[in-house]
């Protein structure tokens, strides 16, 4: 049996090309829309072209009798399923029945008013014309300020002042640090509505077949969706499957249980047929949650030479019409955060939460921590310009010390493990910032506007330690190896695009000396995976990574059981997938032990014939992992056009399982962040009227907008998890606008401009250098 | 994001088309680049669309007496490469270079583009600058008329119900005239915010311009003060004056005039560093 | 979105005034209307067929006319839906005599909603635009083939 040990190179930490590519790239991947099934029908959903209205009547009679439609539904035929939850609970918080489909009223343009059920879809999208729906339009509010505005129309009547919450959260003697204050600095931020634009819009099918409903849908989270849709439908759960399919980008905007996945459920129940619904680009636009919404006023306190002394913020949130699963928890996110990577011992921070006619909005890439890095990060540049000081300077004078860690926050975190100087001092290295300086020195004196901009993010990820969060933050791994020795894992994380079918089996086939072939990894079908909770809050890797690694030591200890059962020996070492006896020197490989376990000739004492283990791991804490952007930037002086001539992002995510998949998140990110900066925005009109509706009128970066992102790194490892990971799903995008801002405020601030809010439209900036800087 | 059903027809000859057109509640379908969106979003539903593709002799581009003709049916991307327009009608082949997207590209036509008459499109600037001419044909018979009769205002053409557009003709260009498109592009859709076609040639200058306004115009005001005074910035300046300019979320009318005259201002440049 | 304007018609104000509040002359110069129904003092019920490039819709609404001052101002407003959205219209038309003709100056607000509001919100205000000319083109056509009276 003894065979020549080689010991395999460790694939962990390896640029390892994806897994999962090869059939998403050659169409051979199986999406929400690629599922077809006998007899299915198809359905469209009428939705409300008002933002608020009472509904006087509706006939569905013409779109009833249209050929080829089995269904019509509306609010009053859905009256027995329940309302669209809202996970987030928060004292004194204010939560509007969500029912399915409207009952008597509408309250933003997109409402699900009815759902017709056809032999196929052009059908039913025809049949939607012949509904008849009576409105009495009433007037509506789409601003968050307006909305609190004395006399503003109430959104739901039953609370006129549209305050949804209040929060307040304070740390040390905020009030004290401001009297104390040698330099005071205020300035109003906005960060905008943003819609998430996922290239595969949602999608759900769904069958009730011999007692059992299945659910497909195109969702971050199939398991809480599963136990929620149960809730709603009045289904037994464990007659529900539910089945998550490639999903094509999420963003946060698939972490939420919708309308129509309990609806698609409801009409396939009804009709005893299977039915596919998939949203089109518009529906997503208006009816899928938006990002961001904030209006923030900032107070920072300091003395002279840079210390900063205190942070004070009102924040207020643009909540949409009514609560999805996670809406009124994101700006609690950004007051966790809002200290930063900064000795911040006293700040004081007030939410409110304000409803508005339009789609609630929710997590989206970074979900509150972008809101949160965009306000300090803009208020540290502006002390800096108060205290003619370098931006750098300020930064590393109140970066949390290296050897302060861990570290209490004024927030009341616990920041894991960092070194924040690290990665600016390297950005700083890569873009030689002296020489820049004297570069822009030289532009300026010729007439240019040049800027250079730094963001030094910190992101709290890893979500998280289950007491922190709405339904459990822990996430689970099953690992089996078939009697043939090959490796099938199991994660309840449910990626949808990060990468975990390869970073999982580089962590498996480390740990079991296999190759990477040898694993396959499993996900997102709730009848085959264990309960999971999954991919959101840059998690994945960081607490389904541990899941993994600590059911594999589960594993572990039973191959080393078998293989001494096998070897004949109590001295054995199991590694390189052989199980080693240390006396005789005689091996046993991995795929023989767990032949041995199903075959279960003979056991060993205690042990259970199979060879497979499951871990339910809760993390101790959360992770944070931090990093600096550097953005140089050029203004065209005669129309305001930006140019982002370099992108520096050194991120430190702390150890790196691959960083190929890393690089690929951190210019995703970017992207979205530049998006932010630059170019997108949701708009409503003073009505409610979406009028960036279609991708012709809300801009996201294409390639040719976007800069080459020079992309490094620093491994500080997290002591949080035994694999030292953090995570990087949102570091890009938490870190970029900042930077990109914090850059063309740089460039004008000759001019007299102190700050821009997003995105930075060539106009804005235009106005801004005509007016000589005022706004 | 389903059209209303509706009738196709790829005629095979350009009198087949004719006729189909003739039927009524018919649309001629080039490229689609726009009429598609329209039609999936419902906000258009013809009752037939008259597929031109396959009708021998609408594309391609032949030089012949001093002009090139151009098949209506031509891609933007065929404009772009076209060995014998980037040297003998520079500008049409740099403006259709800045349309949209590769993708539309290469499936949007000159003469789609020509017949929609969007008013932030690229082409109607440079036709505009070059003084080209339409081919407009109906049942028995075909006339040919300047694109700056052809274009009447936002969306509206000279085209009669039943022509149909089947080609662009525009003069080879003198030796020594200097060209420029410059397009400040909207971010989400492509179009021109404010594009400026220049063509200058013996110290005379056209200036065509779009996305500006209702429809693309040629700056006459501006090309006068050129000539009188060889003053580029000056003549720039004249662009948008009294032009009512349009406004929207992307840029107000302000902002587009003023665009219209740093733009202006570049063609301009370009153009003359081109000429000789 | 707001709307402005001015247009000069070659009539002395009072029959600018009267040809502006005449539904069958309303109706002749409204791009796409056939005809105004009177459903209550100076309120009319309009059918609106509105065809630009290849967009079509059938708007069905109300016209009225309110705040009348004769012969120097009056607010006209419009109200339409149809598959396509919604639209209204509320404008102060003010008339100012020029000698023989009339300048009719006209400020308002134009409301849009549904489909054309969300997609075809870059070209509303040039529609808007090009509607208004055709209407007072027309209405200068109608001028000039009616004999005054």
């Amino acid at each position: 049996m003894a065979t020549t040990i080689t010991k395999p190179d460790t694939l962990v930490g390896k640029r390892i090309k994806r897994k999962e590519d090869p059939r998403l790239i050659t169409g051979t991947a199986t999406y929400v829309d690629d599922i077809q099934m006998p007899g299915m029908h198809h359905a469209c959903i009428l939705r409300s072209p008002h933002a608020a209205a009472r509904i006087r009547s509706i006939n569905t009679h013409a779109a009833a009798g249209h050929p080829g439609v089995v269904a019509v539904f509306t609010g009053a035929d859905v009256a027995g399923v329940g309302p669209v939850p809202c996970g987030a609970s928060l004292p004194g918080l204010r939560v509007p029945h969500h029912s399915i489909l409207a009952k008597d009223r509408v309250y933003f343009v997109g409402h699900p008013v009815a759902v017709v059920v056809a032999r196929d879809r052009y059908i039913a999208t025809d049949a939607l014309d012949l509904i008849e729906v009576d409105y009495d339009v009433l007037p509506a509010v789409a601003d968050p300020e307006k909305a609190l505005a004395p006399g503003a129309p109430a959104v739901h009547p039953e609370w006129p002042d549209n305050i949804a919450f209040t929060y307040h959260q304070e740390g040390g003697e905020p009030d004290k640090a401001f009297a104390e204050a040698e330099v005071v600095v205020k300035q109003r931020i906005t960060s905008q509505r943003l819609i998430p634009t996922a290239m595969e819009t949602r999608g759900v099918v769904a069958e009730h077949r011999a007692g059992q409903l299945t659910i497909w849908s195109s969702t971050q989270i199939p398991h809480l969706m599963r136990t929620l849709v149960a809730m709603m439908l009045g289904v037994p759960e464990n007659l529900l499957r539910v089945v998550t399919p490639e999903v094509g980008g999420g963003f946060g905007s698939k972490l939420n249980v919708y309308a129509e996945e309990a609806l698609m459920g409801f009409v396939a129940m009804k009709i005893g047929k299977p039915v596919k619904w998939i949203e089109s680009r518009r529906e997503n636009y208006l009816c899928t949650i938006h990002g961001r919404g904030h209006v923030d006023y900032y107070e920072i306190a300091a003395r002279k030479d840079g210390t900063v002394l205190g942070l004070k913020l009102k924040l207020i949130q643009d909540l949409g019409a009514y609560h999805q699963l996670l809406t009124p928890a994101i700006p609690t996110l950004s007051v966790l955060m809002m200290p930063g990577l900064y000795r911040f011992r006293n700040v004081s921070a007030d939410i409110i939460g304000a409803f508005t006619n339009c789609v609630p909005t929710d997590a989206y890439r970074g979900a509150g921590r972008p809101e949160a890095t965009h306000g300090v990060e803009r208020m540290m540049d502006l002390l800096a310009v108060e205290l003619k000081a370098d931006p750098a300077e300020i930064r590393l004078k109140n970066f949390i010390g290296a050897d302060e860690f861990p570290y209490a926050t004024a927030t009341g975190l616990s920041y894991d493990s960092g070194d924040y100087a690290k990665p600016l001092k390297k950005a700083l290295d890569i873009v030689d910032y002296h020489h820049l300086r004297q570069e822009q020195a030289r532009a300026k004196a010729a007439g240019r506007l040049m800027g250079v901009g730094l963001s030094t993010y910190g992101e709290i990820c890893a979500f998280g330690p289950s007491p922190a969060t709405p339904a459990g933050g822990w996430e689970s791994a099953t690992v089996k190896v078939e009697p043939t020795g090959k490796v099938t894992v199991m994660t309840g994380a449910s990626p949808h695009g990060q990468g975990e079918e390869t970073t999982f089996a580089q962590i498996a086939a480390d740990e079991l000396g296999v190759t990477m072939d040898d694993v396959t990894v499993i996900h997102g079908d709730t009848a085959v995976v264990q309960y999971g909770i999954g991919t959101f809050g840059s998690r994945g890797t960081a607490v389904g990574g541990p899941a993994l690694y600590f059911a594999i030591q589960e594993l572990k200890k039973k191959i080393v059981k078998f293989g001494a059962m096998l070897l004949d020996s109590d001295d054995v070492s199991f590694s390189g997938g052989l199980c080693v006896c240390n006396k005789s020197g005689k091996t046993v490989p991995l795929a023989a032990i767990a032949g041995a376990s199903y075959r279960a000739m003979k056991l060993p004492a205690g042990e259970q014939p199979g060879m497979m283990a499951t871990y339910f791991w809760e993390p101790p804490n959360f992770a944070f992992p931090f990093g600096a952007h550097i953005a140089v930037t050029e203004i065209d002086r005669d129309t305001g056009q930006v140019a982002i001539k370099r992108y520096v992002a050194v991120d430190d995510c702390g150890k790196i399982i691959n960083p190929l998949l890393v690089d690929g998140q951190v210019h995703g990110g970017v992207v979205q962040g530049i998006g932010q900066a630059l170019y997108e925005q949701a708009v409503y009109d003073d009505n409610g009227q979406l009028l960036t509706g279609e991708l012709t009128d809300y801009a996201i970066p294409k390639a040719s907008m976007v800069p080459w992102i020079e992309s490094s790194h620093t491994e500080t490892p997290s002591p949080v998890n035994p694999l030292g990971v953090k995570g990087v799903g949102e570091a890009g995008t938490i870190g970029c606008s900042p930077a990109v801002v914090n850059s063309v405020v740089d460039a004008l601030s000759h001019l007299g401009v102190r700050h821009i809010d997003m995105p930075l439209t060539p106009e804005r900036i235009w106005k801004l250098i005509s007016a000589g800087g005022r706004a | 994001m389903i059209s209303q059903s509706f009738e196709y027809s790829a005629p095979r000859t350009l009198a087949e088309a004719l006729a189909l057109l003739a039927g009524g509640d018919a649309k001629v379908l080039a490229g689609g680049m726009s009429l598609i969106p329209m039609m999936k979003l419902r906000l258009a539903a013809p009752g037939r669309l008259v597929d031109l593709s396959r009708v021998p002799g609408l594309t391609g581009i032949r030089e012949q007496g001093g002009a090139l003709h151009i098949g209506a049916m031509t891609t933007h991307y065929e404009v772009e490469s076209s060995a014998v327009l980037r040297a003998k009608c520079p500008l049409l082949a740099e403006t259709a270079s800045a349309i949209g997207d590769v993708q539309v590209r290469n499936m949007g036509t000159i003469g789609g583009s020509a017949a929609h008459a969007d008013p932030a499109a690229d082409y109607p600037a440079a036709l505009l600058a070059v003084e080209a001419k339409v081919t407009l044909a109906r049942k028995g018979g075909e006339r040919t008329l300047a694109f700056s009769d052809f274009l009447i205002d936002t969306f509206t053409t000279a085209l009669e119900p039943g022509e149909i557009l089947t080609g662009v003709i525009v003069p080879v260009e003198p030796a020594g005239a200097g060209v420029s498109y410059q397009k400040m592009l909207q971010p989400a859709s492509g179009f021109a915010i404010v594009g400026v076609a220049a063509r200058v040639h013996n110290g005379s200058v056209r200036i065509g311009v779009t996305g500006l306004s209702g429809k693309a115009f040629r700056a006459a005001a501006a090309e006068k003060i050129f000539a009188e005074t060889r003053d580029v910035q000056k003549a720039a300046a004249a662009v948008p004056l009294g032009v009512e300019a349009n406004s929207d979320i992307h840029a107000s009318a302000d902002y587009r005039r003023h665009v219209a005259a740093v733009y202006a201002a570049r063609a301009l440049n370009a153009a003359l560093s081109r000429a000789s | 979105m707001k709307i402005g304007g001015a247009y000069t018609l070659a009539v002395p104000q009072q029959r600018a005034y009267s040809l502006l509040q005449d539904p069958d002359v309303l109706a002749q110069c409204m791009p796409g209307c056939d005809h105004l129904t009177r459903i209550a003092d100076n309120e009319y019920e309009m059918k609106m067929k509105m065809a630009i490039s290849a967009v079509q819709g059938l708007f069905t609404g109300t016209v009225r006319i309110a705040d009348s001052h004769p012969p120097s101002s009056f607010r006209l407003i419009v109200e339409g839906s149809g598959k396509v959205g919604f639209m209204k219209g509320d404008g102060l038309l003010t008339l100012m005599p020029e000698a023989a003709s009339t300048e009719v100056r006209y400020e308002g607000d134009v409301q849009v909603g549904g489909l054309i509001a969300g997609v075809g919100k870059r070209l509303i205000d040039v529609t808007a635009r090009l509607l208004i000319k055709r209407f007072f083109e027309k209405l200068a056509e109608q001028i000039a083939l009616q004999p005054a009276p």
